[in-house]
């Protein structure tokens, strides 16, 4: 074609491209963005690439979401941060965009470009963007500006502080709860730059007038803030300006407020102390437990172990615990699942004595609890309690609980005790297991669910591992060869997936010996499926066998396939012979 | 509020047999003082010891020894002389206050009942009243509207991680109904009524109550979204000082939908009142009205739940069109942003709104837009979901549209006809096909020379696609070759180099 002789202009191409109709072919191109840079060098792309994107910003979200990603990364190809400014203007009119993904990453890259300027660029050019912004006429801009003033407060000259700040404040009182919302979930981000004297003069009251605000979805997030600033301030600072606040807050009307709080009161524990924490945060976290509506529950009792240690576990026992108690027979199956998932933890936190009076009981009622989820989050976390007191005085409610689950008529349900039978295992020991779980492996081999058999097979893999080949050799293979021969095709191929996976376990003599001559006799089955399954699974074996056995009774078996008349058939078993074929050339 | 009645009650009831106090006129706002204003207010007028006993004997009949005092059964209005209205009218409208626990429906079932028997006379009353409500009434009623109506709905459950399994759930339905619609019913009466005098009340009606009251519509119980419709629209004719207030509250309400949660049960109840407001703009409309329209309503296009209002969504802008016919091309333009891209459900209903702004479009407007269109409607009759190809092909059974494409053809025919001659060959849908056929027919009828032109050029370009195609695979490739190359001749200032140590790296100049 004549086109190679000519000269190559990457920003010409890029522009065709830019404006073709399909939007897949923008997309291509805008997503090659360094590439084209790379092309052009480091000064054209300053001077003619970057220019050129920030005038044409008007097209799809989806193509300014990935400039607003790539310019992100675009300082090596500009020559350095020296001229990471340039970058700044395309990804200015970003910030001011419609979309929220695109304004939310066009700040996200600002970020990024931004803590790599030099101190002075920063002041140059940063700070002027992020007045700009802030100052823009459509919410969109003091939207994004919210999430930049952290990067720029610590560079800059006193005098422009003092500004940034009493812009952040207007912003905390902008006419568009839009704005504040973005003022106040970023409160937190700024107040971490802001010198500890202007936290309390400034930061302080922006944070006051936002939890006082008319619209519900605003103090919602100004709550959002209360750990991050808590942390900032002195203990007492603290407990003057946060405390009463979240005090009201786990109070609020609007129990989204409340559910907040729950969520992250223990995070306040650590700044106002151990004093504050007995008489205020407690108690509303007492509250908070025995909250009316359901949700709020959820997630206090989400938060009770975390909540547990930070208390003395005195006080744990003498005011949580009795919640704890209350939650467990809760009416609503999600907050005692949430309990359930966490209340294990408690056990290290209260000590022996105390687990084993008071806990245990909780433990055992939801043991018994008729959602299955309850059920499956105690087991799940049964080491936590183990290292306490031991399984033993779990162990006679556990058995029934796991027998029940595991024929839940939910196949879910069963997945998730599948996938927890090697925990459990390991905690209660072979002794335990033997008697009671052996039977329950093997009969989830034939569930009439895929997954579940799929997991079965991969469970007796993770048991051969726990317990050593000499156990499975035992109480393993021999179930197994026993069901070889089930009439159901389907579950002989489950039987043949599960020695593929415990052949590397058991290593290459047990695999020669007992389980070759299984999938050898598979081989000769009726079903093309299983016989190409055969062919997988000899496959998989060559590494582990012995080269002669590969070649005296592999070989010969995969040859017989390899004349099938199912052509499936033929490709695996073809597949497999070069493989073997490859094993032998390298040896 | 309970409390406080609970904490009056002792004394109120000692006192209803007729101690002399005098009356106090204001400072009603302790709902138990004014409790017994009117019971002073009747025991100082000599005819009413007749009605302080009745009320007596009532609460005593009612609650024998009961602690519930919050519904104190009160005289009837019938039973009062018209001075004393205001204050029985105050007086109902506090114990009106106490809001009852509608979970439980047999608890305080007495109390509901009297309660709900207060509310109604109060309805009648308003709806009858002859003279000006006081401020001290106003101030009243807005506490109990804001007592019983401004709560904050439980969790959606529902809206969880299935929510679109449940989508055609039947909708919720609030247990306290039963008072809450007598409470908007009343509140409905109260702004409506001639009696409630605008400036006066203006300052109990103020910024914060009709914000609660927004926040109301996204209650999941459709019939009181419909009490909230229509109270927000007598809100909004009576004040008119809040006028631009509500415009500007329901419009962050949209921002927030449209570009934060994306959920919220009312926006088609609040699109039912701007379509009256709208249509009651003056004309020219004011710059700010149009902003309104290209930033709140436009915008609402982008929602995946969009169907839920869409009806009401296009009445609101084809009234701004029909206002102004040159916002035609700003719609346009606007639907054309948002239009969807895999959802063809979706599709369908932005070709009916098309279909419906393009019947009040005119030509100037018509020719803005028309090239960036007809791509679009190109790309719609290639669907390969017919309702979507079947719907766009129906634009041209419009006489308006056939009228505006075929006096445009030179710049439209050139722009469809790829996309036609691509049905014509391969759609697998018969009616489609059919309609397709109609339409190329109906195009070289209209003009067969420019239809051959477009034909003949169509095919030549289809003839250079492969080659358009290869032209930009070797642009492309070499420009990876120059980035590759422009690397690794400038290994010193190249960009790795730059990773490596960014400060220092002094730029070369190519």
């Amino acid at each position: 074609m004549a086109m190679i002789d000519e000269p190559l202009y990457p920003i010409a191409i890029l522009i065709d491209e830019l404006k073709n109709e399909d939007i897949q072919l923008r997309l291509n191109s805008i997503r090659r963005l360094s590439t084209i840079a790379r092309a052009l060098g480091e000064e054209r792309t300053r001077k003619e690439l970057i220019p050129f994107l920030s005038e044409n910003n008007d097209d799809d979200d989806e193509v300014l979401l990935v400039m607003a990603e790539e310019l992100g990364v675009f300082i090596p190809y500009i020559g350095g941060v020296e001229y990471a400014h340039v970058l700044l203007p395309p990804l200015e009119t970003l910030c001011t965009v419609e979309e929220t993904c695109v304004r939310e990453k066009a700040v996200e890259s600002l970020c990024r470009i931004g803590t790599q300027m030099k101190e002075s660029d920063l002041v140059d050019w940063f700070v002027p963007l992020v007045k700009r912004l802030a100052a823009g006429e459509w919410f969109t801009a003091r939207v994004s500006s919210c999430g930049l003033f952290h990067i720029v407060y610590s560079s800059a000259p006193d005098l422009v502080k003092t500004e940034l700040r009493s812009i952040y404040g207007q912003l905390c009182q902008d006419d568009m709860p839009m704005v504040r919302r973005s003022a106040a979930s970023n409160l937190g981000k700024f107040a971490s730059t802001v010198e500890q004297g202007h936290l309390k003069a400034d930061i302080i009251p922006m944070f006051e007038d936002l939890t006082k605000d008319d619209q519900d979805s605003v103090r919602l997030l100004a709550v959002e803030g209360c750990a991050a600033l808590g942390k900032l301030l002195e203990s007492q600072d603290c407990i003057t300006h946060i405390l009463p606040v979240i005090i009201s807050f786990s109070q609020d009307k609007s129990w989204r407020v409340r559910y907040m709080v729950a969520n992250q009161l223990y995070e306040l524990c650590e700044a106002v102390g151990p004093e504050s924490t007995r008489t205020d945060l407690m108690p509303a976290y007492v509250r908070l437990l025995r909250d009316n509506e359901a949700e709020v529950r959820i997630a206090a009792a989400g938060k009770v172990t975390k909540f547990c240690r930070i208390l003395e576990p005195q006080l744990a026992i003498q005011h949580i615990l009795p919640c704890v108690k209350e939650l467990s027979s809760d009416s609503s199956q999600h907050v005692r699942s949430a309990l359930a998932s966490v209340i294990m933890g408690m056990a290290p936190v209260l000590g022996k004595d105390a687990t084993i009076e008071q806990l245990l009981p909780i433990f055992l009622s939801l043991l018994k609890d008729e959602f299955p989820d309850v059920r499956l989050n105690i087991i799940s976390k049964l080491d936590q309690v183990n290292q306490v007191i031991g399984v033993d005085l779990l162990s006679q409610s556990l058995l029934p609980a796991i027998v029940e689950l595991a024929e839940d008529r939910h196949w879910r349900v069963r997945l998730a005790i599948i996938e927890y039978i090697p925990l459990l295992a390991s905690q209660l020991g072979v002794g335990f297991f033997n008697d009671e779980l052996g039977t329950l492996c093997m009969h989830w081999l034939e569930d009439k669910v895929y997954s579940i058999r799929d997991a079965a097979a991969n469970n007796l893999k993770r048991l051969a591992e726990e317990f050593g080949p000499d156990w499975a050799l035992q109480h393993i293979i021999p179930q197994i060869m026993e069901k070889i021969n089930n009439p159901h095709y389907l579950y002989r191929m489950t039987i043949l997936h599960a020695i593929s996976l415990l052949a590397p376990v058991m290593g290459s003599e047990i695999t020669c010996q007992k389980l070759l001559p299984v999938i050898i006799t598979a081989s000769k089955d009726r079903v093309p499926n299983i016989k190409f399954n055969v062919a997988k699974v000899l496959q998989s074996l060559i590494p582990i066998l012995q080269q002669p056995v590969v070649e005296q009774t592999v070989r010969p078996a995969l040859v017989e396939l390899s004349e099938d008349p199912d052509v499936d058939v033929r490709y695996f078993a073809s597949q497999a012979l070069h493989a073997c074929d490859s094993v032998m050339m390298s040896t | 509020m309970l409390k406080q009645l609970l904490s009056k009650f002792p004394r109120k009831s000692s006192r209803s047999d007729g101690s002399s106090e005098t009356l106090s006129s204001t400072g009603c706002d302790d709902g138990a003082s004014s409790g017994n204003s009117i019971q002073r207010a009747s025991s100082m007028n000599s005819g009413s010891n007749k009605s302080a006993a009745v009320v007596k004997r009532m609460s005593s009949a009612v609650f024998p020894a009961s602690v519930v005092a919050g519904i104190e059964p009160l005289l009837s209005f019938r039973e009062v002389s018209g001075q004393e209205k205001q204050s029985l009218f105050i007086s109902k409208m506090n114990l009106c206050c106490v809001v009852f626990d509608f979970n439980d429906q047999v608890k305080n079932s007495v109390e509901k009942d009297l309660k709900a028997q207060a509310l109604l006379e109060l309805v009648e009353h308003v709806s009858t009243a002859a003279t000006k409500f006081s401020e001290q009434a106003i101030a009243a009623s807005c506490k109990m509207f804001a007592a019983n109506l401004f709560r904050v709905f439980p969790p959606n459950y529902r809206s969880g991680s299935s929510a679109s399994e449940n989508d055609e759930d039947e909708p919720k339905f609030d247990p306290a109904w039963s008072h809450l619609q007598i409470v908007y019913e009343l509140l409905l009466k109260f702004i409506a009524s001639p009696s409630l005098d605008a400036k006066m009340a203006k300052k109990h009606v103020d910024h914060w109550f009709i914000l609660q009251l927004l926040d109301l519509f996204d209650s999941e119980d459709p019939r009181e979204r419909d009490c909230l419709k229509t109270i927000l629209h007598r809100i909004y004719g009576k004040f008119m000082v809040h006028r631009p207030f509500i415009r500007k509250s329901v419009g962050n309400i949209f921002y927030r939908f449209t570009f934060e949660t994306e959920r919220h049960n009312g926006i088609s109840e609040l699109l039912e009142v701007l379509g009256s407001v709208i249509s009651g703009f003056a004309l020219p409309l004011k710059e700010e009205h149009k902003i309104f329209l290209s930033r709140a309503l436009i915008p609402l296009h982008k929602s995946k739940s969009v169907g839920i209002y869409l009806q009401p969504l296009t009445f609101c802008i084809t009234q701004f069109i029909e206002k102004d016919p040159r916002l035609a091309s700003v719609v346009i333009m606007g639907l054309l942003k948002y239009w969807p891209i895999t959802n063809s459900q979706k599709e369908v209903m932005f070709l009916g709104e098309l279909e419906e702004v393009l019947e009040t479009t005119t030509m100037a407007e018509f020719q803005k837009v028309m090239v960036p269109l007809f791509t679009r409607i190109g790309c719609c009759l290639n669907s390969s979901h017919f309702q979507v190809a079947e719907r766009a092909l129906f634009l041209w059974n419009n006489d308006h549209i056939a009228s505006l494409v075929a006096q445009n053809r030179q710049a439209i025919l050139p722009v469809v006809l790829p996309a036609l001659e691509r049905n014509a060959s391969s759609h697998w849908n018969q009616t489609v096909l059919n309609a397709t056929l109609n339409v190329r027919k109906m195009f070289s009828e209209m003009d067969e020379e420019l239809f051959l032109a477009c034909r003949r050029k169509h095919e030549e370009e289809e003839a250079q696609r492969a080659e358009a195609e290869e032209r930009r695979r070797t642009n492309w490739a070499r420009i990876e070759e120059a980035a590759a190359a422009a690397a690794a001749f400038q290994p010193a200032a190249g960009y790795t180099a730059v990773l490596v140590n960014p400060p220092a790296a002094p730029p070369i100049f190519t």
